[in-house]
């Protein structure tokens, strides 16, 4: 029997939610009715944060997306083998069916050279061969962090590498999951709803709703302080940041209720808000810090 | 007979490497070490604000973006002429200090133990490519069993870091001055909490794990030594009140120790991708990419001090603060991370009874029209630098020397190799088909090719990437 959905996120039940979707899941997998797929975790272009960020995910973890969600057949940053035996097991997932997850961006300069991502039978793979190769194939696609989403810092100015974001090479849907890094749950999540009852609900830009729906502002514990016209003067105070730079108002994402990292804490409870998971991040989002907010 | 053997991805490091060896009677003879990606960061910086630097840096490197935020606040309050408070300190290395015992959680467990350990293949990825595992197996089962705890301990190193940090990869919480909120009680009992855990799994789990590994692997301690040259910036050092918890700025050379003058750092484009002159100071020019060069074969440029390649990381630190001397090679290399993160542990402990709660260090930081700014810190991985200039208070140059481009750097002007590529140059391959000890020994030095790569020169552009030398 399916269990009832129940639409995150609420500080008190980010866990209880992430446990009913994988308790769902593993029953779904041991009852048979669901094979454990495929799935290929592609590093390309970026800075390779976001599968750490997908090893800080707390249930799920990546110890449990892996032995009981989905068969992981590719990872830079874990596999076992190396060199050409490691590609190797990139093109066996060619043969069959299998879900694509990839972080970093696409530097299609000098028609991909400018990212080796290995060899394969004495050539060179560049990231831009293989996010077309696996990207054109796969059940479905997800881009995971601002590079992989639209450039984000790979692509910011002058962008030398020629960066863009996965959807730019493919020519189907990829389900934008934009951050600087992806949030685990936010990855694991949309997995989890893929797995279990297929796409989420996703806006017009193909970011999941259950994420991505409400602005930032509108949940922030500091709002009042902004309502009140009340700002603080340098990042140590705890009134609203925005005449110090926070891009919160213009930033949809559910961090103030969904937290971070074991849900301790979230940047606003630190700093500003750099508008890490906005489609504009870095460029647009900048600058992050100013004290002289008439400048810009 | 000579056979070339070529590793590329190395996988379970951070970012995109490959190895090219040549093998003649068993021993490699000529080994290149290369990147094969890169970004831009130094460019991307200029014309920005200043202060987007402690942010922006940190997208350099997923797996150690703590140590740009470091590097580019001390950077910063060089240039803006900013006297730092101890408690602005003791936070900002409390926050960095999590990250070393993150990496190196992480490090030792998920990215060395594959090399050494049978997993068991819950999961694709796990599939060996290789049979030279020599653990009984209760052993290796023991080891196994604790490569999967390990994620715990290294999500907890994180979540400790994320208390202060707000979150992390590419945390909120340093800023110049130290550090942006105030810590309060709650926070720094949860931290205490945390760091408590943490240093248990290590005591009981990591250092028996890697005493073990040394035992059934001993040949390790006579493979990788490299040129033997060692460097610190210095780390967790100088404090007003507690002095040196760790390492003084010091370098090993020639068998002596002697201080570290940060005037001896020079780069060297010898056999990287870039044209113009062929060893400069840091702040002294930024030369333009030719990938025509006959000789060059990897986008890492070759620091050097006093011309001579170097060794940064967790055994130089060991070394040269006399915690440890048996020897230098990979599997010293690799029982000194283990050894580092049960003494950051201590030494996050001793700073955490130091913080005052509620005490904000943050100002309205006024910028100068012009500056220069250096920021040198020892991270997870050796020795970062950052060096910047501003004009019009907006930056206008960004140099950036990463612990990666030590170790990993490519040739110089006089030939000399780097610092990984002697350590690979001598090893005995026992079996050409099956060259685990290439990837064992790169390994040992913790590669971050995502930080050592991140490098870009404005000018012509290339027509090709030569990926065989």
């Amino acid at each position: 029997m399916q269990q009832e959905y129940v639409l995150p996120p609420e500080p008190v039940s980010n866990e209880a939610i992430a446990k009913r979707l994988t308790d769902a899941a593993r029953a779904e997998i041991h009852s048979g009715r669901l094979q454990k797929k495929n799935f290929v975790w592609l590093e390309l272009t970026g800075c390779s944060g976001n599968i750490i960020s997908m090893m800080n995910g707390t249930n799920p973890d990546l110890e449990y997306a892996i032995t009981s969600m989905v068969n992981l057949v590719y990872s830079n940053s874990l596999m076992a083998a190396e060199g050409e035996k490691a590609i190797e097991k990139l093109m066996e997932a060619l043969q069959g069916e299998f879900i694509l997850a990839v972080e970093g961006a696409v530097a299609l300069r000098n028609n991909g050279l400018y990212h080796v991502i290995g060899n394969w039978q004495g050539q060179p793979l560049t990231a831009l061969q293989a996010a077309k190769m696996l990207g054109e194939r796969a059940s479905h696609v997800i881009a995971v962090g601002a590079c992989a989403t639209h450039g984000g810092p790979s692509a910011a100015k002058p962008n030398p590498a020629q960066c863009v974001g996965l959807q730019s090479v493919l020519d189907r849907k990829v389900i934008q999951l934009p951050g600087c890094p992806c949030h685990p749950d936010w990855f694991l999540g949309t997995l989890a709803h893929l797995l279990m009852y297929g796409e989420p609900e996703m806006d017009n830009l193909n970011r999941p709703l259950m994420f991505y729906s409400t602005s930032l502002h509108d949940r922030c514990p500091r709002k009042h302080f902004f309502d009140k016209g009340i700002f603080a003067k340098t990042l140590g105070e705890p009134t609203c940041l925005f005449k110090l730079g926070c891009r919160g108002p213009v930033t949809r994402i559910d961090c103030p209720t969904r937290l971070w990292n074991g849900y301790v804490s979230w940047p606003i409870e630190a700093s500003t808000c750099i508008g890490c998971s906005q489609f504009g991040f870095p460029d647009q989002m900048a600058p992050f810090v100013v004290y002289d907010i008439t400048r810009e | 007979m000579a056979k070339r053997i070529v590793i590329n991805p190395v996988t379970r490091i951070s970012g995109f490497m490959e190895i090219d060896v040549m093998v003649e009677n068993q021993l490699v003879v000529d080994a290149k070490t290369k990147g094969n990606f890169f970004r831009g960061f130094e460019q991307m910086m200029v014309g920005r604000n200043p202060f987007d630097a402690i942010y922006l840096t940190q997208r350099i490197c997923g797996i150690c973006s703590t140590a740009h935020s470091t590097a580019s606040s001390v950077a910063l309050e060089d240039a803006l002429q900013i006297q730092v408070t101890e408690i602005g300190r003791y936070v900002r290395d409390i926050i960095h200090g999590c990250e070393f015992l993150q990496n190196h959680l992480r490090h030792f467990y998920q990215y060395t133990i594959p090399d050494f350990v049978k997993l068991p293949e819950v999961s694709s990825i796990y599939q060996a490519d290789h049979t030279d595992f020599r653990l009984p197996k209760e052993v290796n089962d023991r080891i196994a069993k604790n490569y999967f705890s390990s994620f715990e301990f290294s999500r907890l190193a994180h979540q400790m870091l994320a208390v202060l940090g707000g979150k992390v990869p590419h945390n909120h919480g340093i800023f110049v001055g130290g550090y942006s909120m105030p810590p309060t009680a709650d926070k720094i009992i949860k931290m205490k909490s945390i760091l408590q855990k943490i240093s248990d799994f290590i005591n009981q789990f990591a250092l028996p794990d890697v005493y073990d590994i040394a035992r059934f692997y001993p040949d390790y301690f006579t493979l990788g030594k490299g040129p033997g040259n060692l460097l610190s910036y210095g780390a967790f050092h100088r404090y007003k009140n507690l002095g040196t918890l760790y390492v003084e700025p010091l370098v090993y050379i020639g068998g002596k120790t002697e201080s570290f003058d940060p005037n001896f750092i020079t780069e060297d484009i010898g056999y990287s991708w870039y044209a113009g002159k062929s060893t400069y100071k840091p702040l002294e020019t930024m030369p333009e990419p030719e990938m025509e060069k006959k000789h060059g074969y990897s986008w890492v440029k070759a620091p050097r001090y006093k011309l001579l390649p170097f060794e940064v990381g967790p055994l130089a630190r060991l070394w040269l603060s006399g915690d440890y001397r048996k020897g230098i090679s990979a599997m010293d290399r690799t029982i000194a991370r283990v050894l580092e993160a049960q003494k950051i542990a201590k030494i996050i402990g001793v700073l955490l009874d130091q913080v005052i709660p509620n005490h904000s260090v943050q100002q309205e930081w006024q910028l100068p029209e012009s500056a220069v700014g250096v920021g040198l810190v020892d991270t997870t991985r050796g020795s970062l630098g950052h060096w910047l200039k501003l004009e019009q208070k907006l930056l206008s140059f960004y140099q950036i020397i990463t612990p990666s481009a030590w170790d990993f750097s490519s040739r110089d002007t006089n030939n000399i190799p780097g610092t990984a590529e002697q350590a690979l140059i001598g090893t005995p391959i026992a079996n050409t088909e099956q060259p685990v000890e290439l990837g064992r020994i790169l390994r040992s030095f913790d590669p971050c090719m995502s930080c050592a790569t991140h490098v870009y020169m404005p000018g012509k552009e290339p027509k090709t990437i030569q990926v065989f030398g």
